[in-house]
């Protein structure tokens, strides 16, 4: 098991300077100039213009920059940001915990209403209960967030004035962002609790369990239920990562602070080494979520250790 | 209830034995198949908005009334009008065209592009598997949605741009499908049956392991559908959206979406275009599904 | 592959993944409670004293005046810096930092007696020093100085001659000087700080301004609290002591919907930039104030690119005049709340020439006429072609759709169809590469605040062969010569008067399409007082009060 363990880091870290490499490359075929966003063209004459591409190091040729780079991010230093020379790791790490907060409380979110929605969905199959439940859960995954949170900014703050509109202090001002996001995250949880439950429920097993004949209760919520959550747990890995990519909306239009709004912003103002530096840190949140939901079940089930590693 | 009969507990099983269930779940069974229908009906007539918009519409899209601006829905504008004095009814049956062109092109590039690699990857196998499939790792370890977003930042706004961001973000999924499909079926018995009867390679492919892949991918692409004209419309709001002289959905529902207090009905008809399609899609989608491939549920 | 459906597990793990529920709910609300601890200390306080929240558009880039190139960094950076002078509503120069000063006769030096009473939120007193070094700082090109270097154009040098007098000189005599050293992007730093801070002096700023820095988090907000010893303010304000408020917050809030909201909401005090459509429905609004003030120097004005054909011919260039409706545009998408603008410069400021207003009238005819004149022969699908090449006008704006420009460009499009002009619209981040480097534009809008007239220079006067050329690409020798005249003149009367000549010469040569002078508007509670305003309308918060 040791071994499987040390195995995935390795190929996991990989992974990550393989990210590195495809974060670097999708930046270097951007067209125009990196350096005319950094300074007023009204005033800057090309002798300036080309002093700071000096300074810079873009004259240098592509493997040269991409050196640099690779080893820069790897020594943990993803450069300062073409706008105000703000060293970008630190910016990213001290908006981190603001978005953390914010996906954590969305994957609450979405498991509780996906799991509670999907059980009843699967439990009253073609019932009226499942039909809403099914709709509800596919709303969740039919709206566009921005448009979805603006909605609920007038209703629950102008018109109702029950949770502020924006700002990230306080618990208050988490809600409305945390559904938005855990809404469209619940539509998923739901369709996957709901076929899984299906699933489990066509198996042998509870036929046995059936035939033996213990309640449905108890066949239900005690052991369908317990084996159609475990792939809950994977979803939810999977997940997270499009949690943090949505906050780079939900962040904008709630005005909270958090590396999808630092995001967002860079690509506004077009500061490439933060736009960098973001993508490739959720790029390694995603390999570190997922190699812990890896090892965590080659822990729990000895049974997947060795078709997992073949994989 | 300790003597329970299997025709009690049945009720989360798709066969029925018993009349009197049967009679429920029928009734029961019609309002799923009527949704299935209406979503039906509903792209149907999406796409004819997009194939031929000068039938539906009532105006020109681009025809701006400069004494009609952000009238409500009345009887000459149904839907009423923008802050242009656009007609929004001929805006939105308009904009479907570069929505559902999004859409459409970035799913189709994705599937072409994710189903040769998965292809290749698992019939040839060996070290080029293994380049291939790590790649389609380092492209999985982005988000989709961040995905599309860095690659349509580096790009520039503009309608093709797009359309590769997205279909970019699409194509791990569908290789991985593929690949998957390739590697289990590739050891099924009658694939092994028709090599030892001297099939070549590329027929075997062709003929047993493409239609079996059919299914998984189908259901893939149609919910990817929905994804990829949601991931669109987010596009849009960060400023990386296409700007046409007829807007798209996405770019419509983003410039209303400042007027919402003033005219609700500039972004709400739109955002309603986008949410009815992709839910109509998802439906369809789920139902595909649970036909053709009940086991891909947690795709 | 699906390794997890065909295998069932013991009913630990159903529990493992509730657990780990409750564990990320913890997390959660550990996470929340800090949180909300934080925020108690810096609620709206309405007693006296009290915060203000004031609600910004766009985040500022740096709260380093020189290094800063952003209208919205300057909003704040008023609060924290002080300038040597001061220019008033009618244009004159009163003394802030400065007591007095002179000039010397050929007008290429000026020599400021300074305050003896200031000195920076760290302590560090003001002085001769402080303002040679403020000045040097900026041409030093390691400062990496924006918009700051164009204004303090053309400083040479500085020399102390006591503590609290210095003698700054000048390269060729400017008239525009002391007005543009009395912008905040000129405005004063504590050189201990600017030392110190070196290259995050934008996150550390450090000036002697009525209130000092306290916190910036990104994108969120900035916290600004009021100076105990501040006595120093200017004549144009009523307190010229210590801000009657504790502090002001700045919130970030980009997305119009959430910054009306937040203030319709009451979650914060003031929000600026109210879109055109929120105007007037907040006018009637009982809980809040609207408070707005134009802003000066160039209007937002379209530039027709003489340097592309067929624009090259004032033919061309008048039938776009002739064909474009700036009224309607102007109607249609501000409702009435943004003024027009008729000329290159903005109302207000000096030789502002009102004889241009309403002489330029949409005219379909006319425009037709000029383009057949010139041999643009409508084709089949109504565009004009000659010679084989279809009449098109590449449009550039910008993303986002600031002010609703985009807009503009949209309705321009269509107004300019029925003359059979093609127009094809380019809405890109990347301006500095399109229209700056590449000059790939035929129309290009933009605008600039300023107090003083020769801000027209950097763009209507003949580009320096080696430097940038300018938007309109205009090379008039007539338009020249009066532009160096009014640098340098110094009788007010015939420096307006050379002014007003420019705005006509350059009406004459049609290069420009000005549209519409923009309202820097503020949505307060009603219980918010004293938000002012500068001459080149930015707030200005010395005498705010919060209250019943």
């Amino acid at each position: 098991m040791v071994q499987t363990i040390i195995t995935r880091t390795i190929s996991s870290l990989l992974v990550i300077v393989g990210s590195l490499t495809l974060v670097f490359a999708i930046f270097y075929l951007l067209p125009g100039d990196p350096v005319l966003s950094m300074i007023d063209p009204t005033y800057a004459t090309p002798e300036m213009i080309e002093n700071l591409r000096v300074q810079l190091g873009l004259d240098q040729p592509f493997y040269i920059q991409f050196g640099h780079y690779l080893a820069d991010m790897l020594r943990g230093d993803f450069g300062v940001s073409m706008v105000n020379s703000d060293p970008v790791l630190p910016k990213i790490l001290a908006n981190f915990p603001s978005t953390l907060i914010l996906t954590l409380s969305s994957t609450c979110i979405a498991v509780i209403i996906g799991v509670v929605l999907g059980i009843l969905s699967a439990v009253h199959r073609n019932g009226w209960i499942d039909i809403v439940a099914r709709t509800v859960g596919l709303f969740g995954i039919s709206m566009p967030t921005f448009w979805s949170g603006i909605l609920l900014i007038l209703i629950f703050s102008i018109q109702l004035g029950w949770f502020p509109a924006m700002g990230s202090e306080g618990i208050s001002t988490l809600v409305l962002p945390a559904i938005t996001l855990g809404i469209v995250g619940a539509g998923f949880v739901i369709r996957m609790v709901r076929n899984s439950m299906l699933e489990v429920l066509s198996e042998p097993f509870i036929t046995t369990l059936r035939a033996k004949g213990i309640s449905r209760h108890v066949i239900m919520y005690k052991h369908a239920l317990r084996n159609a959550l475990i792939p809950v747990v994977t979803v939810v890995g999977m997940q997270i990562g499009e949690m943090l990519a949505g906050t780079v909306v939900i962040e904008t239009v709630f005005s909270r602070q958090g590396i999808g709004r630092i995001l967002a912003d860079a690509i506004m103002a077009r500061d490439i080494p933060v736009v960098q530096g973001v993508v490739f840190f959720t790029a390694i949140l995603y390999v570190v979520i997922n190699l812990l939901v890896d090892i965590s079940y080659t822990y729990i089930d000895p049974r997947i250790r060795r078709s997992s590693t073949s994989r | 209830m300790k003597q329970a009969t299997p025709t009690l507990t049945t009720d989360w099983q798709n066969e029925s034995s018993s009349t009197v269930r049967s009679k429920k779940l029928s009734w029961q069974a019609t309002t799923t198949r009527y949704m299935w229908y209406i979503a039906l009906a509903l792209i149907a007539f999406i796409v004819l908005c997009a194939l031929v918009p000068q039938w539906i519409a009532p105006y020109s899209p681009v025809d701006m009334v400069a004494d009609r601006i952000l009238q409500a829905p009345n009887a000459i504008n149904w839907l009423g009008t923008d802050y242009f004095g656009r007609d929004i009814f001929s805006l939105v049956v308009y904009g479907a065209r570069d929505s559902l062109l999004i859409g459409f092109s970035s799913v189709v590039i994705g599937i072409l592009v994710g189903v040769l690699l998965g292809t290749v990857a698992g019939y040839i196998g060996g070290i080029l598997d293994t380049i291939v499939m790590r790649f389609i790792d380092i492209l999985m370890t982005i988000p989709g949605v961040l995905l599309a977003l860095a690659i349509a930042a580096a790009l520039g706004p503009g309608l093709l741009n797009i359309i590769i961001a997205i279909s970019v973000s699409a194509i791990p999924g569908y290789a991985r499908v593929m690949r998957g499909q390739m590697v289990s079926l590739g050891s099924r018995g009658y694939v092994e049956a028709s090599r030892s009867l001297g099939a070549s390679g590329l027929r075997i492919v062709w003929k047993h392991i493409l239609p079996n892949a059919v299914s998984p991918i189908l259901v893939m692409g149609t919910l990817g559908l929905g994804t990829a004209i949601l991931t669109g419309a987010g596009l849009s709001f960060l400023g990386l959206g296409v700007i046409h002289e007829i807007p798209d959905w996405g770019a419509l529902l983003s410039q209303g979406r400042g007027y919402l207090t003033v005219a609700w009905w500039i972004c709400t008809f739109p955002g309603l275009a986008i949410t009815v399609f992709v839910l109509a899609i998802n439906i369809i989608g789920d139902d595909l599904r649970d036909r053709l491939d009940p086991q891909s549920s947690y795709l | 592959m699906a390794y997890t459906k065909k295998q069932y597990l013991p009913a630990s793990l159903g529990w493992t993944a509730s657990i780990l529920l409750i564990a990320l709910s913890l997390v959660l609300s550990g996470c929340g409670g800090v949180a909300a601890e934080k925020s108690s200390a810096q609620g709206n306080a309405t007693a006296n004293g009290g915060n203000l929240t004031y609600a910004l558009a766009t985040s500022p880039d740096t709260l380093d005046p020189h290094r800063s190139g952003l209208a919205v960094s300057v909003r704040v950076m008023r609060t924290l810096y002080d300038s040597l002078v001061l220019q008033t509503a009618d244009g004159s120069i009163k003394p802030w930092l400065a007591e007095s000063w002179t000039t010397s006769k050929d007008g290429k030096s000026y020599t400021f007696k300074l305050r003896k009473d200031v000195k920076f939120h760290d302590g560090t007193p003001f002085n001769a020093e402080a303002v040679k070094f403020n000045f040097d700082r900026v041409i030093d090109p390691a400062t990496k100085a924006a918009n700051a270097l164009a204004l303090i154009r053309p400083y040479e040098s500085s020399k102390v001659i006591n503590e609290y007098t210095v003698q700054v000189n000048l390269s060729t005599p400017s008239e525009a000087f002391l007005g543009n050293i009395s912008q905040a992007m000129l405005g004063i730093v504590s050189p201990t700080a600017a030392k110190k801070e070196g290259e995050q002096f934008g996150k550390h700023p450090v000036g002697s301004g009525p209130y000092q820095y306290v916190d910036w988090k990104d994108n969120t907000f900035i916290q600004v609290n009021q100076n105990p010893d501040y006595k120093w303010a200017p004549e144009t304000v009523k307190n010229t002591g210590t801000p009657y408020i504790n502090g002001i917050t700045f919130s970030i809030i980009p997305e119009e919907a959430t910054r009306i909201g937040s203030v319709q909401s009451k979650q914060v005090l003031a929000a600026e930039t109210v879109p055109p459509q929120n105007i007037l429905a907040l006018k009637n609004s009982p809980d809040l104030q609207l408070l707005q003030a134009n802003t000066l120097g160039l209007p937002y004005t379209l530039f027709i690119n003489e340097r592309h054909a067929p624009w090259d011919d004032v033919k061309a260039r008048q039938a776009l005049q002739s064909a474009i409706d700036v009224n309607a545009i102007v109607k249609t998408l501000y409702l009435g709340t943004y003024e027009r603008a008729w000329s290159s410069l903005t109302p207000g400021i000096l030789g502002y020439d009102e004889s241009l207003e309403n002489k330029i009238q949409p005219d379909l005819a006319r425009a037709n006429l000029l383009l057949d004149e010139l041999g643009w022969v409508k084709g089949q699908d109504g565009i004009r072609v000659k010679d084989g090449k279809r009449l098109t006008l590449k449009y550039v704006d910008g993303s986002p759709n600031r002010e609703k420009r985009n807009d503009i460009a949209a309705m321009i499009q269509q107004q300019l169809k029925p003359v059979g002009i093609d127009v094809q619209v380019n809405i890109t981040k990347d301006i500095a590469t399109v229209v700056y480097q590449n000059g790939e534009y035929d129309l290009y809008g933009n605008s600039q605040v300023n107090s003083d007239p020769n801000a027209l220079s950097a763009f209507y006067h003949t580009a320096d062969p080696s430097a940038r050329p300018t938007l309109p690409g205009l090379s008039d020798p007539q338009v020249d010569q009066w532009l160096e005249q009014g640098a340098i003149e110094k009788d007010k009367d015939k420096r307006a008067e050379t002014y007003r000549k420019v705005q006509q010469r350059i009406s004459e040569l049609s290069v420009i399409i000005p549209v519409y002078i923009f309202p820097y508007t503020i949505a307060a509670s009603k219980t918010v007082q004293g938000i002012t305003f500068d001459y080149l309308g930015y707030p200005i918060f010395n005498d705010v009060r919060i209250g019943g």
